[in-house]
């Protein structure tokens, strides 16, 4: 093991010793072999999957999996239904918690402890606990199988982590800003649209791609408050390869890899801001 | 999805830098922050508080799906499902602890490698979010692809090298197993992320003077980074742990809650009860009883965060 000369980043930032490489070399292939069969179990073709030598690498790498998703018609409706919901979802729950953050940020009223309390216990509601009461609820207003129901759900289950991510910034707003946009006439709510909310753009990138993930992933309010027509993905992937019990590994890896290509590829367009809103909202050093 | 935010709530009050404008707040102003509050304020209250409460009245009742009316059975339904409510319990339990522990320690300690000075640590940063990004329907499907018994990869790797195969979703402690890793996979960036985070933050000056003091490395973590991490790391697991708890889509898409009911959790009870066999007064009392438990495990959480406040 060398050390370095440089004392204080040695001390900081060690370098690793021979088992932590180890460690970290197992743990790393523990977090990624599995991504590398993904790809690789979706570009391979079936009968190569069931045949006797199952090689671990594509021999005869093929598209003909995700031509085959992007011929199902149910699936492709499936992932419209998807982008539908959690844009929906993002937008809404952005614009709401917004304005909630705002308000629990700079403001002082009476009852503003009791909504951060109900917000913060809200956080640990599941949503197995709240299924039955919104299913026979959305039933009698007619909003059955409809986006509105799975659009207002997640966005209310969204809500506690997108008002604490935003508060969590808006807080380190200085008040001095707001003091002298009100000097300069600037009304309450063009002091919001125009001074605050264009300062916290990247909390709001990052809140807003929370929200999408979760419209986009949940399969339990899918299943159950979507019906057939209107389902997202995570549930007409269950629909199309658990109910029908089909075994078209490649298929389904192929499936699965478009449900989370969007996912993936917002991440990396919005790492930047990501980190940063996460850092700045969610861990207070 | 499961994220957590570590915002502490002022609980106590904190003590708020004194500005000029906090103590003109108008009454215009506080209307005006009340007002901006109520959108987000009455989604909660409708589509999450209400909802709670009403389960309560559903679950004093004969309901189903299948019918129109509804008989009064006052505890009824408790008394019918308690033996059920204790067994799923002791499922969840085993369940949600495995899949709090192991990613909890992957995720720390992967924090900790990565925090070294390593070529393409950013690159591997980055790649090992990957699995977080999943949505839980593909992590479980790709697990439970993995574990095939026939085609799976995990008995191809283990007959080449000589050893015997195993039968994962075939059996209760194998399907636990399964699905413990699948959810393990699942969250530990998330776990990294934050351990990783607070890394960032540590008092770099501090620990340096410990070393010139005299400090060993271990002495140095034990005394300097580790009070500094635990904090943070608690409150993340706590929050793992109660995610882990109504966990559905893993254990619904890889063992169905079987084989036999091994594998049945809370959630996953709640489920079959109300969609199911479309009982929904008995699936409404498995709820409540759930809504008490959790009532006592997040003043627990409460308590831990105004413990940590500090």
């Amino acid at each position: 093991m060398s050390r370095s000369r440089d004392v204080g980043e040695a001390i900081t930032r060690p370098s690793l010793s021979i088992p932590g490489r180890v460690g970290l070399t197992l743990l790393v292939l523990f977090g990624l072999l599995p991504i590398y069969w993904l790809i690789a179990t979706a570009i391979t073709r079936k009968e190569d999957v069931f045949s006797l030598d199952r090689p671990l690498f594509p021999v005869n790498p093929t598209l003909e999996n995700f031509v085959g998703f992007f011929q199902n018609d149910a699936l492709l409706k499936s992932l419209v239904n998807s982008v539908i919901v959690s844009s929906g979802t993002a937008l809404l729950a952005v614009i709401v918690g917004g304005f909630m953050a705002y308000s629990l940020s700079k403001f002082r009223y009476r009852g503003r402890n009791a909504m951060m309390f109900m917000f913060l216990i809200g956080q640990l509601i599941p949503g197995a606990l709240l299924l039955i009461s919104l299913y026979l609820m959305l039933s009698s207003a007619g909003l059955l199988y409809t986006y509105t129901a799975l659009i207002i759900s997640f966005t209310t289950f969204t809500l506690p982590l997108v008002v604490f991510l935003l508060k969590g910034i808006m807080d380190a707003l200085p008040d001095d800003i707001l003091e002298a946009a009100k000097v300069d006439g600037l009304s309450r709510i063009g002091t919001m649209f125009r001074i605050v909310f264009p300062l916290v753009v990247p909390g709001i990138i990052t809140a807003a791609m929370f929200a999408f993930m979760r419209g986009w992933s949940d399969l339990l309010f899918a299943l159950t408050l979507a019906g057939p027509d209107k389902q997202t993905l995570p549930a007409g992937l269950t629909q199309a390869f658990i109910r029908e019990g089909t075994a078209d590994w490649p298929a389904l890896m192929a499936a699965s890899l478009v449900t989370s290509l969007p996912l993936v590829i917002i991440f990396i367009i919005l790492q930047r801001y990501f980190v940063s809103g996460l850092a700045s909202g969610a861990v207070k050093g | 999805m499961q994220q957590a935010t570590l915002d502490r709530p002022a609980t106590s009050e904190r003590v708020e830098p004194r500005s000029g404008r906090r103590s003109t707040l108008g009454a215009k102003d506080r209307t005006f922050g009340f007002m901006i509050a109520l959108p987000a304020v009455l989604l909660f209250l409708v589509i999450a508080i209400y909802p709670l409460v009403s389960s309560i009245g559903t679950s004093l009742y004969d309901q189903s799906l299948l019918r129109p009316e509804r008989t009064f059975v006052g505890f009824g339904n408790y008394t019918s499902i308690f033996g059920e409510f204790a067994e799923r319990l002791g499922t969840t339990l085993v369940f949600s602890s495995l899949s709090t522990i192991f990613p909890l320690i992957l995720g720390v300690a992967l924090a900790i490698l990565l925090n070294a000075r390593i070529r393409g640590r950013t690159i591997l940063r980055g790649a090992l979010m990957l699995p977080w990004l999943l949505p839980g329907v593909v992590v479980s499907f790709l697990w439970a692809w993995i574990f095939n018994d026939s085609y799976g990869v995990l008995n191809h790797l283990l007959s080449m090298v000589g050893l015997p195969e195993v039968s994962m979703l075939g059996n209760p402690a194998g399907a636990m197993a399964a699905v413990v890793i699948a959810k393990t996979w699942h969250s530990f960036p998330w776990i990294m992320v934050v351990a990783l985070a607070v890394l960032q933050t540590l008092p770099s000056e501090q620990i340096e003077a410990a070393t010139i003091d005299g400090a060993t490395r271990s002495q140095r973590f034990r005394y300097i980074s580790l009070p500094h991490i635990v904090g943070p790391v608690t409150l993340v697991a706590v929050l793992e742990f109660i995610y882990n708890f109504g966990n559905f889509d893993t254990i619904f898409v890889m063992t169905g809650g079987g084989p036999g009911d091994s594998t049945t959790t809370l959630a996953l009870s709640l489920y079959q009860l109300a969609f199911g066999s479309y009982e929904l007064g008995k699936a409404s009392a498995m709820g409540v009883l759930w809504l008490v438990l959790l009532a006592i495990i997040s003043s627990g959480y409460l308590f831990l965060n105004r413990r940590l406040e500090k």
